[in-house]
């Protein structure tokens, strides 16, 4: 599910890449039980309530303390049977009937029923509690049915057959009836488990469970003797008997420790400008440093194309043209684009969708040539010329063809993309000023409407686009170049309306790739949002670390799997 | 025989008072705080503090002509380059050794001595230049994560940094003098009011204010609207550090028989004030300016972190060096990144050294 928010948690971390998508797997030598390692994030939980926040470290203590119904696997993107141990899908397509583990218990030793699972929903769905998954768990912006069937068996319908269909459950900690349904009748869940909330009272099914909270340093987790989840040789899991996070806001001092071997992994992958320090780590023996490839989403470069956003303005002629859009995809030199912003650990892209996202990448994706004197074509036709031969454009009325771009100041992987874009369409004649303000003020901007060409990370949490109608759908509050439309602006946004409705209630695979296909046909001959090139992913981890599955996952990119972490013997 | 508040010396001279209130006055007597330095060496720290600032201003002035780049100008194989170091040899023209890229995303480079490259003089209007300035550029501090000459916008950073510190700072003394004075010489309501709105904007969250004032104001801003912007909040900030010391003396001062006696002899409110009062606190407010330009120099950086400073390419030395705080490396490996923090130190040491001579330490006791 795409949401504003989930840019909100992105524009905290100051230089991430992507979300999940295909990774190597460390070398797993002998596991031994026990131990404890040392992990950092840049900020403090806004709560321990999943419900009511989704940045980063709230996120990670829910993949710590709580378990959902699936799991999707970071590495391969395959749905896995978590908490629910099977199900099937009744001939309409849109019930699921999902059967439970049977004899778990919850980290305080209260067993786990269906009932929970029920309650989790009605948590999420509460209005009063107004949580931020209640989007993420609607299929078609409508909500799922849920009963229990029996203790161990609770029976799921969707409004309609929804092609992603359990791959939703992800989005789904189950939480502790038993705790939490007084808050729930009483209207007043979102206040529960806030920060003030004793450690003891934060009862999951995760593999670890919360010890200690010391405000503005740290969070100690132990392992939950009652886990659930059993390793290959049939003893218990986590292996790690402890996980301490650390908060560090810098991401320097986070190298740093992680390099001087005081934290074990960090939040987010190796930035560019610090791979050779990391690199030097490694030659030494103190890190492991591994190459995940290509991020599944590249930064996003788009225009403000809601209708009347320029009115009054001379530029409303072409700002909001195909052809400025086609001529800016010519004109910017992507592997120059590569070089400058990811020092060369950047692949050239021409589409949302990327190739690392196998499952539905477009291969017909053609690759845009880089064509200044064809871009300056285009913005010739759009009536964009040097009218007085000072080596710029102007526009008809004679007034400079100029445009902002709004980024993110701070983070060098914006900053620098948005200068290089500046610079190579300054030697085809239009000028572009850069405005670097701070997250809080981009976002504002963005959803208020208040921009003209905005370059920033677009981060799904899910690579199956059915997951993502927000993006897709021009009714969807994340349709990034024109949100909430209320009817098509353009046809070819209707034509892509129509396309996702079939692409989502299509139970074929084939289908469904042929309409996502025709999908991402039609976002590339119209470009409303141009690709230049997409990071490679690095991530480091301490040399002690085995059995590690690094993951093109933002938020975790390592301990989205904390429960199989082990630490070599000392 | 004054009661002391702020440690500060007396007037230096009272205008149509020859002698009459100073012969009153006892001589000063000076702490074994930081103090002028006698005979020879008063005359060399001085001449080292004005030498210092002069290079600086005149490298400001002329970085069009020094500069062997534009602020702009990007070398997009050269990211993070080492400086290029000029060879002087008696057989041939000075010549540098270009850099070639040996790991593009480690950052590493090896030197291709090879092939000299002479140096070109006085062409392209700058005094000096590489005679392949595509091949080997000439990069005297090396080159940013961008690629751009370093040495160059270090200069063109200068001609920003120094001119905005500059009338930031006249414009803090002259509101803060003013305020201070009246506050001090008229006192009452008018003093109260002053100084508790010195308070008011001392205790401001300037950060916030920035960035609800960023908030309000159009997206992009021409850099001479920024410039204007920034010297009105940074006189604005700077104003009430003056006034408060201004304040305090010239509430001493004016009670001293001097200043009496002009008075008496009818010299009227605004001329004892600004002639014969305000000289008493000449050496503190020196004081405060060479403490408020390096400050003015580092909040633009801080300001252009939430937008409200310069826009990228335009230098200044603040935002090179915020620019160099976003890579780890910069102190191993690329520490010709903080030459604007090492320029910044030159001129605060220049400036401290040219007052200090100047007696702004100078102090009173009794």
């Amino acid at each position: 599910m795409l949401a504003v928010a989930a840019l909100l948690a992105a524009a905290c971390r100051t230089d991430t890449g992507s979300t999940s998508g295909a990774a190597g797997k460390s070398v797993s030598t002998s596991i031994v039980r026990g131990g404890e390692i040392v992990a950092s994030v840049r900020s403090e939980p806004r709560t321990f309530n999943r419900l009511t926040a989704r940045d980063t470290t709230t996120d990670l203590v829910s993949e710590l303390t709580q378990a959902k119904l699936v799991r999707i696997n970071k590495v391969t993107q395959a749905v896995e049977p978590w908490l629910a141990e099977s199900w099937t899908l009744a001939a309409d397509r849109r019930t699921y009937t999902i059967r439970l583990r049977q004899n778990l218990t919850f980290s305080d030793g209260h067993p786990f029923t269906a009932d929970d699972v029920v309650f989790a929903f009605a948590a999420v769905y509460d209005e009063k509690t107004g949580s931020i998954l209640a989007d993420s768990l609607k299929a078609g912006g409508k909500t799922l049915t849920v009963s229990a069937s029996d203790p161990q068996t609770v029976v799921v319908t969707f409004p309609f057959a929804f092609a992603p269909g359990v791959r939703l459950l992800e989005n789904l900690p189950i939480l502790p009836r038993h705790k939490l349904e007084p808050a729930l009748k009483a209207g007043k869940l979102a206040d529960a488990w806030g920060l003030s909330t004793p450690p003891s009272e934060v009862v999951g099914m995760g593999p670890f469970v919360l010890r200690e909270y010391t405000p503005g340093q740290r969070l100690r987790f132990e392992r939950n003797p009652r886990y659930w989840r059993r390793a290959p040789d049939g003893g218990p899991l986590p292996y790690l008997d402890r996980v301490t996070v650390d908060v560090i806001p810098d991401q320097n001092a986070e190298l740093l420790r992680l390099e001087s071997g005081q934290i074990d992994t960090m939040s987010g992958e190796v930035v560019p400008e610090s791979y050779a320090t990391m690199k030097r780590a490694a030659g030494e023996g103190r890190v492991q440093l591994l190459d995940l490839g290509p991020v599944l989403w590249a930064d996003s470069f788009w225009f403000n194309l809601k209708p009347g956003a320029f009115a009054g303005d001379a530029r409303a002629a072409w700002l909001q043209r195909d052809e400025l859009r086609r001529a800016i995809s010519m004109a910017v030199d992507r592997k120059a684009f590569a070089d400058a912003v990811f020092l060369g650990a950047g692949e050239p892209v021409y589409s949302f969708v990327t190739p690392a996202n196998k499952e539905w990448y477009w291969t017909g994706t053609p690759a845009t040539p880089h064509d200044p004197a064809g871009a300056k074509a285009l913005l010739a036709s759009i009536g964009l010329t040097d009218r007085n031969g000072d080596g710029l454009m102007e526009d008809a009325s004679g007034q400079p063809a100029r445009f902002s771009i709004v980024t993110q100041k701070g983070r060098p992987r914006l900053e620098r993309g948005a200068a290089v874009v500046r610079d190579e369409l300054k030697k085809i004649g239009l000028t572009v000023d850069v405005a670097l303000l701070d997250a809080n003020a981009v976002i504002e901007r963005l959803v208020s409407g208040r921009y003209e060409a905005a370059m920033y990370p677009i981060l799904p949490t899910d690579t199956d686009p059915g997951t993502n109608p927000d993006f897709w759908f021009s009714s969807g509050s994340f349709h990034l170049w024109n949100m909430s439309q209320p009817k098509p602006a353009t046809d070819w946004e209707r034509r892509i309306d129509e396309l996702m409705a079939q692409q989502i209630g299509s139970a074929d695979y084939a289908e469904r790739k042929r309409l996502f296909d025709e999908v991402q046909q039609i976002l590339y001959e119209h470009q409303p949002v141009v690709y230049f090139a997409a990071q490679k992913w690095y991530v480091a981890v301490s040399s002690r670390l085995v059995n590690v599955a690094p993951a093109l996952y933002q938020p975790l990119p390592v301990l989205w799997a904390a429960d199989t972490i082990a630490v070599r013997p000392r | 025989m004054s009661t002391d508040i702020t440690g500060l010396k007396g007037p230096r001279h009272i205008a149509g008072l020859k002698g009459a209130g100073r012969a009153e006055q006892a001589p000063p007597l000076r702490t074994a705080g930081p103090g002028p330095i006698k005979g020879a060496g008063r005359f060399s720290s001085r001449s080292i503090g004005v030498v210092i600032v002069a290079v600086w201003a005149l490298a400001a002035v002329a970085a069009p002509v020094v500069a062997p780049h534009a602020v702009d100008d990007r070398f997009p194989g050269l990211l993070n380059s080492p400086p290029t170091v000029p060879h002087v040899s008696f057989v041939q023209r000075p010549y540098i050794y270009r850099w070639m890229l040996v790991n593009q995303l480690e950052q590493r480079y090896e030197i291709d001595r090879g092939r000299p490259v002479p140096l070109r003089w006085f062409s392209g209007g700058t005094l000096v230049q590489s005679s392949d300035e595509a091949r080997a550029p000439l990069l005297l501090f090396g080159t940013d994560s961008y690629g751009r000459d370093v040495f160059s916008r270090l200069l063109y950073g200068a001609r920003m940094s120094l001119s905005l510190a500059l009338v930031s700072a006249v414009g803090a003394m002259l509101v803060g003098m003013a305020a201070g004075g009246l506050a001090g010489y008229v006192g009452g309501a008018l003093d109260e009011a002053l100084m508790r709105t010195s308070d008011f904007v001392m205790v401001l969250p300037a950060m916030y204010v920035a960035l609800a004032l960023r908030a309000v104001l159009p997206l992009v801003l021409a850099p001479r609207v920024v410039f204007a912007l920034l010297a009105g909040i940074f006189a604005l900030v700077g104003a009430p550090f003056i006034a408060r010391g201004v304040r305090a003396i010239v509430r001493s001062e004016r009670r001293l028989d001097y200043a009496v006696a002009a008075e008496a002899l009818g010299a009227s409110a605004a001329r004892v004030l600004v002639r014969h009062v305000l000289p008493a606190a000449g050496g503190f407010v020196a004081t405060e300016l060479a403490m408020l330009i390096p400050a003015f120099i580092v909040a633009e950086a801080t300001l252009s972190y939430v937008g409200l400073g310069f826009p990228d390419p335009i230098a200044s030395w603040g935002t090179m060096l915020h620019d160099a705080s976003t890579n780890i490396r910069v102190f191993a490996d690329f520490p010709w990144l903080l030459s604007p923090a090492a320029a910044i130190f030159l001129v605060v040491l220049g400036l401290n050294l040219a007052i200090e001579d100047a007696g702004g330490y100078e102090r009173t006791l009794g």
